[in-house]
Order: structure tokens, then sequence, then C-alpha cells
């Protein structure tokens, strides 16, 4: 194995081990989030992003590292954030959890992560077709908030974290 | 139908962790976490299996070649620390209808079945589209 593919196993199994026993893979918690009944889900993957966002800008700004900036294409990431959203309602899982899921012993995810891989295989065929299409639609290439915006990316970032800290007391105070 | 040991670790706690996980993998791997590419890489494979020269010309798999890599082995160790934590804390147990399912479409495995299949055909064709 190379270190890459080390250093890739390592993290998952932590990440793994964290998914695992905070419960966030389980079908119900992420149906119960959906439905907007308990908000485990959201808690996890909002402390998640504050702490890599403010990390990450902290390796960017001491030259460590560089941000990985996806294109914002609107019609594929509106066209496909929803069929997402639907498909990860019938299923239960998305697919990095369906692997956490199965390692607890859910044997509904082999189905799911079946569909997955026909999934990409399917999205394989069509892809020039999109190509040609929904992902030239609303093309504004590899922007950022804070380049859009015109400010400092220290800005975005302390509202962004007050904001997931006022939405957490909230949570609390509402038992969710 | 509760688990045994339901003792969760505070979901704060643990995302934070998982972002201090994601930013020193950034720092020591050079690797943003991510999982989707991996199934079309693994659809990949199989497809090469029956058709190896149709999977060659594939636009979408020469952008992504079949092949295992970081994220692929992210995946199968999402599975082995989720099968590990699992099973140490007692939170183990084989079962094929979510709790939450059963309570309202019942205890049928094909109904079960279906809609997982379904549903992670039609999610990760979304992913994939919005290059998640």
């Amino acid at each position: 194995m190379s270190h890459d593919m080390i250093m890739g196993l390592v993290t998952g199994i932590v990440f793994g081990v964290l998914l695992q026993r905070a419960g966030v893979i389980r079908y119900d918690k992420q149906l119960a989030a959906l439905r907007l009944r308990d908000m485990t889900i959201l808690k996890f993957m909002l402390s998640t992003i504050c702490v890599a966002m403010i990390g990450t800008y902290l390796l960017v700004d001491l030259g460590m590292a560089k941000l990985s900036i996806k294109p914002t294409i609107l019609g594929g990431v509106v066209i496909g954030g929803a069929l997402f959203g639907v498909g990860w309602a019938i299923f239960g899982y998305c697919p990095g959890t369906a692997m956490g899921a199965l390692g607890e012993g859910r044997l509904d995810t082999v189905f799911g992560l079946a569909g997955m891989l026909v999934g990409a295989g399917i999205y394989a065929e069509i892809y020039p077709l999109m190509k040609n299409t929904v992902l030239t639609w609303g093309d504004y290439g590899k922007i950022t908030i804070p380049q859009v915006l015109g400010v400092n990316h220290w800005i975005v970032i302390a509202v962004f974290v007050a904001g997931t800290l006022a939405l957490f007391r909230w949570f609390e105070k509402k038992g969710l | 139908m509760a688990d045994r040991k339901d003792q969760l670790w505070n979901p704060y706690v643990s995302g934070a962790l998982a972002g201090l996980l994601s930013v020193a993998s950034v720092a020591f791997a050079g690797k943003y976490l991510g999982a989707s590419t991996t199934f079309v890489r693994a659809a990949g494979y199989v497809e090469k299996a029956f058709g190896p020269e149709r999977v060659a010309q594939m636009a979408y798999f020469m952008k992504e070649a079949p092949k295992i890599d970081w994220q692929f082995m992210f995946v199968i160790g999402i599975f082995i620390g989720a099968l590990a934590a699992a099973l140490l804390s007692g939170t183990f147990s084989l079962r094929f209808v979510p709790d939450m399912w059963r309570g309202r479409f019942g205890p049928g495995i094909g109904k079960r079945g279906v809609a997982a299949f379904v549903g992670g055909i039609v999610a990760m064709i979304g992913a994939r589209l919005a290059d998640g």
C-alpha cells in the first residue's frame, strides 16, 4: 500500500469510529433529522464544518494547504442536490455513512450500496449529455463566498460560526 | 427495539473531532474528506470486468479512473472503524429493517430492499451531478 492509501485507511477508521459512537450513521437518526424531530445529525455536521472551516483557513493563511474549490454550477447543484435529498430520504444513508452503517450490522445498506454503484454507472452513461446541458446552466466557475462578497474570509467564518452557535442554542432550548 | 448499551458520544464533541480529523488530513496528507467518487471508481471496476474497452472510452471513467486511491481506502476505513466501534461498545447487531422504517412500513425485507436500492440510485446520480 502506498503512503496515500495508508493515510486514507487510518483517516477512514477514525472517522468511522466517530460516526458510529455518535450514532449518526443510524437510519433512524438520519430520518429523524429530515423529519425535524432530532437534530443530532445537524449538530455533528455543523460542528465538523465550523472546526474544519477555521482549521483549513488557518492552514491556507499559513501557506500550508490549498483550497480545493468545486465549480459553482447552479444546474448541477440545484438539480443534483434535490435528487440527492430525495434519494437520501428513501435510502436513509449517504454514501459514506452507508459503509459505516454496514459496519454496525445494518444489512439494508447492502441494497442501497448496490443501488449507489448502479447510480454511479448510470451517471457515467449520461455524463456526456449532462456536460452539454445541465452542467452548463449557471456556471459561475470556482468561486467562494468571501470572494463574491469582497470581504476577508474570517468575517464570513465568524458570521457562520455565530449563526451555528445560535442555532445550537435553539436546538437545545427546543430539546431537538 | 433499543440498543442494549445506547450510550452515545456527544454529537458536538464528536463532530468537532471529525472537523479536527479533516484539518489533520488536509495538513498531513493534502486530502479533503469525501466518499462518493469512490462509488464511480468501484462501478468502473465492475464494468471493466465485463467490457474493458468500453470503460476505457467513457469520458466519466477517464475523468475518474477505476483505481484504489486515498479515498477508496478512506471509505473502506469507515467500514472498519464503525465495525470495531460497534463490536467494542456492544452495539453491533445484524438487522435488515431499521426501527423507524418498520414502524411505518412493516418488517418486510423485500420492500425495504427495493426502497434502499432505488434510493441509492437516485442519491448517487444527484451527488455526482452536484459534484459532491
